[in-house]
């Protein structure tokens, strides 16, 4: 456990609608209780309609700061990923969502906020400055980050190229970074679908990997993007 | 029983709406004279406005009954600590914190209930568990420090706080709280307007510096006046309605009224922040706005308590 700071909330000062948004947001006691009645009701749905597994946890740090990188087909992933950490953890995972999909309107924002505790990606206006702050709050901070690097769901099942973002969190930097693969989501929630079927799914996840010799420049971001790419389908090719 | 069967509180309930009302005339009178800038006008219509939201927010749980009213100042007391909280930044101990949130749940229960032994006994059981859980952590360093916060949260929070809801269980509730809360949020007004009249001494001027010796000296003076007016009515028929009960009253409640602004403005210079949050436009957070009344409670509850009760006639011990 950290010593107690004497240091407002990150989001201290902002309206509530600004405060969903904000990068810097921190969870106080409604917004945990609401994402663990959350974490609880959709870890029992995804054991109950989907016979949920989970495989290789032990490769998860003990301690938060670390990322979890994963493919993504289905809006079924960051719910899936959230659960499938130990429940010890789940509080300080923040997935990294779509703005322009979860934090648009206000009531989108809000649930995101709250329920998922989800940080937006604001996929077209996304600026250096936003991936500092994220940077920053990992390394200095307490944060899981789950994030899926192909940047939008996959619309055939197939899994993309990894994009470069995830460099600029972890170049340079001795934060994990677990590889995790989601076998079952496309099948039984594919983007188009509006209802999921009740099919299985499991998450594996792999060992855990550290960059502080990758340079955090361009080419160090890709390079790093590269070799997490490879690992999550070597997950998915030995699932 | 109707909700005004003391004239006292019809008569501070229309007084207050004629108050909203007429407030916009004014306003409109000061622009035609030219006395307000674009600036300070957007400013005032902005208080205005929460104000609008703010006293039916305060009356309306009031005149609705004692579980209105108790339910009213419970969801204030939560508010009020959620951003003391966030501006310490003591939401981060989450154990410490939901046991202050526990500390004040179990005194509005109690208030609900109406069981003056256990509201009585709360705040030394919750003081020796929130030094027993700090201490569980096994985390000594710091460990005055979040037992500090801690303490002054729930005290502020819970004990103040709760002793204003506590009034609600007297069969007089209505008035009271209604001269309260009207002489509270008078007092702050009148402060402002002696200081800009006749401020020139500040009073602390490291704490708050806008406030002065005459600031507070005026609103003592003129917030005691009308709550011995007022309050001739409210308490008529009772020991408390002799004019020495009533300014002694009226004093209690401007001098412990400024006190809590301070408090919370000490609160605000030792974290380097203007406001306690954003909730209120034009004001602030809800602390800003509500910090007077946080000791106002204490004092006046026992005082009435000690001349003639509080809810003596009442049926107790109503669900536990």
């Amino acid at each position: 456990m950290k010593d107690w700071e004497y240091k407002p909330a990150g989001d201290a000062g902002l309206r509530p609608a600004d405060q969903w948004r904000s990068l810097q947001r921190e969870a106080g006691l409604p917004s945990a209780v609401a994402h663990g009645a959350w974490c609880a009701l959709t870890a029992g749905y995804l054991r109950a309609f989907h016979r949920f597994c989970v495989e290789g946890r032990e490769y998860l740090p003990a301690n938060p700061p670390f990322v979890v990188v994963a493919n993504h087909s289905s809006h079924l992933d960051a719910i899936a990923l959230a659960v499938g950490l130990p429940p010890r953890l789940r509080d300080r995972a923040f997935p990294i969502a779509a703005g322009d999909t979860f934090f648009e309107t206000k009531a989108t924002a809000a649930f995101a906020a709250i329920f998922l505790n989800a940080l937006p990606m604001w996929r077209k206006k996304c600026g250096s400055h936003a991936m500092e702050t994220l940077r920053e709050r990992l390394i200095e901070g307490n944060a899981i980050y789950l994030l899926f690097p192909e940047g939008t769901r996959s619309r055939d099942g197939s899994m993309a190229d990894f994009r470069a973002g995830i460099g600029m969190l972890v170049a340079g930097t001795n934060v994990p970074v677990v590889p995790a693969y989601l076998d079952g989501c496309f099948a039984a929630m594919p983007p188009k679908a509006r209802l999921p079927k009740p099919s299985p799914i499991t998450l594996k996840f792999g060992a855990p990997k550290a960059f502080p010799d990758v340079t955090n420049d361009r080419a160090g971001w890709r390079e790093l993007a590269e070799i997490l790419q490879k690992d999550v389908h070597a997950l998915g090719s030995s699932a | 029983m109707s909700a005004f069967t003391n004239p006292a509180t019809a008569g501070i309930t229309v007084f207050l709406a004629a108050l909203l009302a007429i407030t916009p005339v004014v306003f409109a009178i000061l622009q035609r004279m030219g006395r307000l800038t674009p600036t300070l006008r957007k400013e005032l219509y902005a208080r205005y406005f929460s104000w609008l939201v703010i006293v039916p927010l305060m009356v309306v749980p009031v005149l609705l009954g004692r579980f209105w009213t108790i339910a009213a100042f419970g969801l204030l007391s939560l508010f009020a600590y959620r951003e003391f909280a966030r501006v310490t930044g003591f939401f981060r101990n989450r154990l410490l914190s939901a046991t202050v949130v526990l500390g004040i749940l179990c005194m509005f229960a109690a208030i609900a209930d109406h069981w003056y032994g256990f509201f009585a006994a709360l705040p030394s059981l919750f003081i020796s568990l929130l030094v027993i859980t700090a201490v569980m952590q096994d985390q000594p360093k710091g460990y005055l420090q979040r037992v500090a916060l801690a303490i002054f949260g729930f005290a502020l929070f819970g004990i103040c706080l709760g002793h204003m809801a506590y009034f609600a269980n007297d069969a007089n509730g209505r008035p009271i709280l209604l001269l309260i809360l009207l002489c509270v949020e008078l007092n702050d007004v009148l402060a402002f307007c002696c200081g800009k009249f006749f401020g020139r001494r500040k009073l602390a001027p490291a704490t708050s510096p806008g406030k002065t010796w005459g600031g507070a000296l005026g609103a003592l003076v003129l917030t005691t006046t009308i709550f011995a007016f007022i309050g001739q009515f409210v308490f008529a028929g009772t020991l408390l309605a002799a004019p020495i009960h009533l300014l002694t009253m009226g004093a209690l409640l401007s001098f412990t009224g400024q006190l809590g602004d301070l408090v919370i403005s000490s609160v605000k210079r030792d974290l380097g922040i203007k406001d306690m949050g954003t909730t209120i436009p034009g004001h602030g957070g809800i602390l800003d706005r509500f910090d007077s009344l946080l000791f106002v409670g204490p004092a006046l509850f026992h005082y009435i308590g000690y001349f003639v009760g509080i809810g003596l006639d009442q049926p107790v011990r109503l669900f536990f």
